[in-house]
């Protein structure tokens, strides 16, 4: 196993939706670095968040206290969230600790993009 | 006689090389005695500190140096009856040292010679002086004056020529001097002789004792240094048990070497003692246990015992009063009476006022009690003294079964070293804050460093690179006042002793910039709360409260609250702060400010040795679980776990090391691994040293994978366990003294 911590996190936008990249290793503090970004795309106007864990080969209990945090921070700001590309392990992880109670999964970018689009939380202007 | 050489053992009883924790005090004594400026040194020492080694070294140093100083060291003993046979032994120790000095013979100090013998083996140089000097001895002997005689022998250093070099005597043990029988009063005589000497001298002693002894003699303090004698630190104490321990080829663990320091309270006189006994009976120290059986032979019967006997039998001779003594004493230590009536004292003793004030005198030197004018405070004394009066008052008026005392004294004891870890590692592990305010000296530093959610907002998750130059860039500064004064909350409302831990709490007396006018004089209330996560509302507003109470109880004309906390503050705690315009910071900014201002952390753990072969040993922190995942990933390949169960071993074994982190307050900070590999199952211990976290033992040794989802829930940072207890099979804590072991299975199923 080669796990290495960014320093910093990979995001880009797609329309009013942000696409915020986990690291190989979700701990306290990656997991920061991410509620930071996420934090940062909110406040800059973004409806929607995904998470994407292609890259996520393992994630600790502070990780995803960290992850659920972001859920709570985004219900506040009417944003709406789903996590991508996460591996069996990672999901049986979140089953326990209920985080899937509380957030979409998709298999894949596009598929969190299709799920976001088909909740469309906002309103058609005219 | 042999001759000496420059490390010559003379009268140190250790190798220099053994000798440890007093060093900066032992060159102070060495240039003290080089210095020969006429000024006397007083060591007030800790009871218990020890100080005849320090002397016994600075005495061989000196004698090895063969410089114009001649060292002289005279320790008054419970052997001698009056201060006249102390003045004579103190006579014939001058000039047996003298002689050894002169002819360089260290064993010439430790021979049985007479007085006679010094007649013999003075140089002819010396004879001049020396032989008049033991006649006019004679003389002064037999003429009644017991005065003149004291005065006379404690006058003989004076009467060294100077050619021959300059005297410097210590006396140790001075305390002792003043309980001395006879028309004397030995202590006080020492003072006046030796203050109107000229010569420069050290008196070693009991700090109140000779303190009061100065000023009985009408001292002059203007020609009197100080030296404070305190109990050795933590590192200072683990080095002196390694040391005695080695040399007394005592076996002892590192939990048990801990265990004696804080137990021992790093007193040298207790630890030496006690591993000497340990020696004596041929006794390893492997476990707690081992450790608090040996402490209660020695504090029913061994040296612990002897020494507060024997205290007790100089202040209370006679035997009834003893045990009334015995009885007053306890029952106010088992009241937790911080301010009895010395008149009720003096009522349950049934002793004449005379009698009366000089127990309570001895008390107080000894420090079992704090005398001030019409109250005693009996709480005050060690935890050693406690335990030894408990047993003490349970034998001789409870008439308990000395069988039952010891078991029960054992079992107290075992349970007690746990909490005494504890508070010892969570003290360790803080960062101090009386250090931290001790430094403020009108420094610049960024605001934000003092408001968390502005902190946080900013800085959370930011890389520490572009947080440190972010910092560093800062405008909006505050500038920090100088600090004059800092103590702990509890010495300024003792009633909540509980409530403020020693260092956890801290009022600092200061002036804004450095003006020191009522207008710039202010009081800082510092407060370190302890919370796993962000403090909420209700903790921040009960210390918010505590402190500003406590501030205008003490009449603080302005002053300022800061709160400090692991993981900062939560949003309605931070507005509640912000309203009453106090501070709130996390550790982390703690941590930057201290960078900033230069001081430094609490004492950092000192390092272990390596682990034996079968450990994998990581430091916490770092990410180094990481390392410990990749290590059973390798093994787990090996026994041929599916992915899925070598990813669930990789996190439950995450998990635990995080918790060794998070929980234990570990001294050491390391993280100890043991991978058992066995046909059908992979067993991962993961141990930490530190404090043994509430839940273990009892019915929850064996944890069950049922648990409450909704309560786990609220307490999202206590998710470890529960992650442990899915992923792996088999999941049991071990018992051990301290910390946490914890024993993880996996079976290796090939269905």
């Amino acid at each position: 196993m080669d796990i290495s911590t960014g320093a910093t996190v990979k995001s880009h936008c797609v329309g009013t939706t942000a696409i915020v990249y986990a690291s190989d290793y979700l701990n306290k503090l990656t997991g920061e670095k991410i509620e930071r970004e996420c934090r940062r795309q909110l406040d800059s106007g973004c409806r929607a968040l995904v998470i994407d864990f292609a890259d996520t080969q393992l994630v600790n209990s502070i990780g995803i206290s960290i992850l659920l945090g972001i859920i709570d921070i985004a219900e506040k700001s009417g944003a709406q969230v789903v996590f991508s590309d996460v591996n069996n392990q990672t999901i049986q992880l979140f089953d326990m600790l209920g985080l899937t109670r509380h957030v979409a999964l998709a298999k894949n970018e596009q598929e969190a993009l299709s799920t976001l689009s088909g909740f469309n939380p906002m309103p058609t202007l005219h | 006689m042999s001759t000496a050489d420059f490390n010559s053992r003379v009268l140190a009883r250790v190798p220099r090389h053994d000798f440890v924790g007093r060093g900066d005090e032992l060159d102070r004594i060495v240039k003290h005695a080089n210095a020969q400026n006429g000024r006397g040194l007083l060591l007030l020492m800790t009871p218990s500190a020890g100080c005849s080694e320090l002397l016994r070294q600075a005495y061989d140093r000196l004698f090895n140096q063969q410089s114009d100083v001649i060292p002289l060291y005279y320790a008054f003993t419970r052997h001698e009856t009056t201060a006249v046979s102390a003045a004579i032994e103190f006579l014939q120790t001058v000039l047996q040292q003298y002689l050894a000095f002169r002819r360089k013979e260290p064993a010439l100090c430790r021979a049985p010679i007479t007085l006679q013998d010094v007649l013999e083996l003075a140089p002819s140089s010396d004879l001049e002086w020396i032989e008049p000097l033991v006649k006019m001895y004679e003389r002064i002997r037999f003429s009644n004056d017991n005065k003149a005689l004291v005065r006379f022998c404690l006058g003989a250093p004076q009467r060294i020529p100077v050619r021959s070099g300059k005297a410097f005597v210590m006396f140790d043990g001075a305390q002792l001097a003043d309980d001395l029988n006879g028309s004397v009063v030995l202590g006080a005589e020492l003072l006046r002789v030796f203050g109107r000497s000229g010569q420069s001298f050290v008196i070693a002693g009991l700090r109140r004792q000779i303190l009061d002894s100065a000023r009985a003699a009408e001292s002059n303090f203007e020609l009197l240094d100080l030296l404070r004698l305190e109990q050795l630190s933590s590192e200072e104490a683990h080095s002196l048990v390694d040391h005695v321990a080695l040399r007394s080829k005592v076996v002892l663990s590192r939990e048990v070497r801990d265990l004696l320091v804080q137990q021992f309270d790093g007193s040298p006189f207790f630890i030496t003692n006690f591993l000497h006994t340990a020696r004596d009976r041929n006794i390893a120290l492997n476990t707690y246990l081992d450790c608090e059986r040996l402490y209660v032979d020695e504090l029913l019967g061994g040296h612990i015992n002897h020494h507060f006997t024997n205290l007790l039998e100089e202040m209370a001779p006679h035997i009834d009063k003893r045990v009334r003594l015995i009885r007053v004493m306890w029952e106010a230590v088992a009241g937790d009476e911080k301010s009895a009536s010395v008149e009720g004292w003096r009522r349950r003793l049934e002793a004449e006022p005379a009698e009366f004030e000089n127990t309570l005198h001895q008390l107080h030197i000894q420090e079992f009690v704090n005398w001030t004018g019409a109250a005693v405070d009996a709480t005050t004394g060690s935890q050693t003294w406690k335990d030894y009066l408990r047993a003490a008052y349970r034998l001789a008026i409870n008439a308990d079964p000395r069988a039952l005392v010891v078991a029960e004294t054992i079992a107290d004891s075992l349970k007690r070293a746990p909490n005494t870890m504890a508070r010892h590692y969570k003290q360790s592990d803080r960062i101090d804050l009386r250090r931290v305010a001790g430094t403020f000296d009108c420094q610049r530093v960024p605001a934000v460093l003092f408001d968390y959610r502005a902190f946080s907002k900013t800085y959370k998750g930011m890389d520490e690179v572009e947080l440190q130059a972010q910092i560093a860039s800062e405008t909006n500064l505050v500038k920090l006042p100088q600090t004059v004064h800092v103590a702990s909350c509890y010495a300024f409302d003792s009633a909540s002793r509980k409530a403020y831990e020693e260092e956890r709490c801290v009022v600092a007396h200061a002036f804004e910039d450095g003006i020191y006018t009522d207008a710039q004089q202010t009081v800082w209330l510092i407060a370190d709360l302890e919370s796993k996560l962000e403090v909420d509302l209700e903790l921040a507003k009960s210390w918010f409260d505590r402190l500003d109470s406590l501030a205008r109880q003490n009449d603080f004309q302005r002053y300022r609250v800061w709160l400090i906390s692991n993981e900062g503050f939560d949003e309605p705690a931070s507005d509640l702060l912000r309203q009453h315009e106090a501070f709130c910071s996390s550790k982390r900014q703690l941590e930057i400010l201290i960078q900033q201002i230069g001081a430094t952390l609490a004492v950092q753990p000192a390092p272990v040795e390596a682990a034996d072969e079968f450990l994998m040993v990581v430091p916490m922190g770092e990410e180094n679980e990481l390392l410990a995942a990749s290590a059973v990933e390798q093994i787990a390949r090996r026994l041929t776990f599916p992915p899925q169960a070598i990813n669930q071993i990789k996190t439950a074994i995450v998990e635990a090391c995080i918790n060794a982190s998070e929980h234990s307050h570990s001294p050491d900070r390391k993280i100890y691994q043991r991978f058992r590999v066995e046909s059908d199952k992979l067993v991962v211990t993961i141990s930490s040293r530190g404090i043994v976290p509430t839940n273990v033992g009892s019915n929850n040794a064996h944890l069950s994978k049922q648990e409450s989802s909704d309560a786990v829930a609220e307490e999202r940072r206590g998710w470890g366990l529960k992650l442990i207890r899915s992923l792996m099979d088999e999941v049991e804590f071990q018992r051990v003294d301290e910390g946490t072991s914890l024993r993880m299975t996996k079976y290796l199923r090939t269905s």
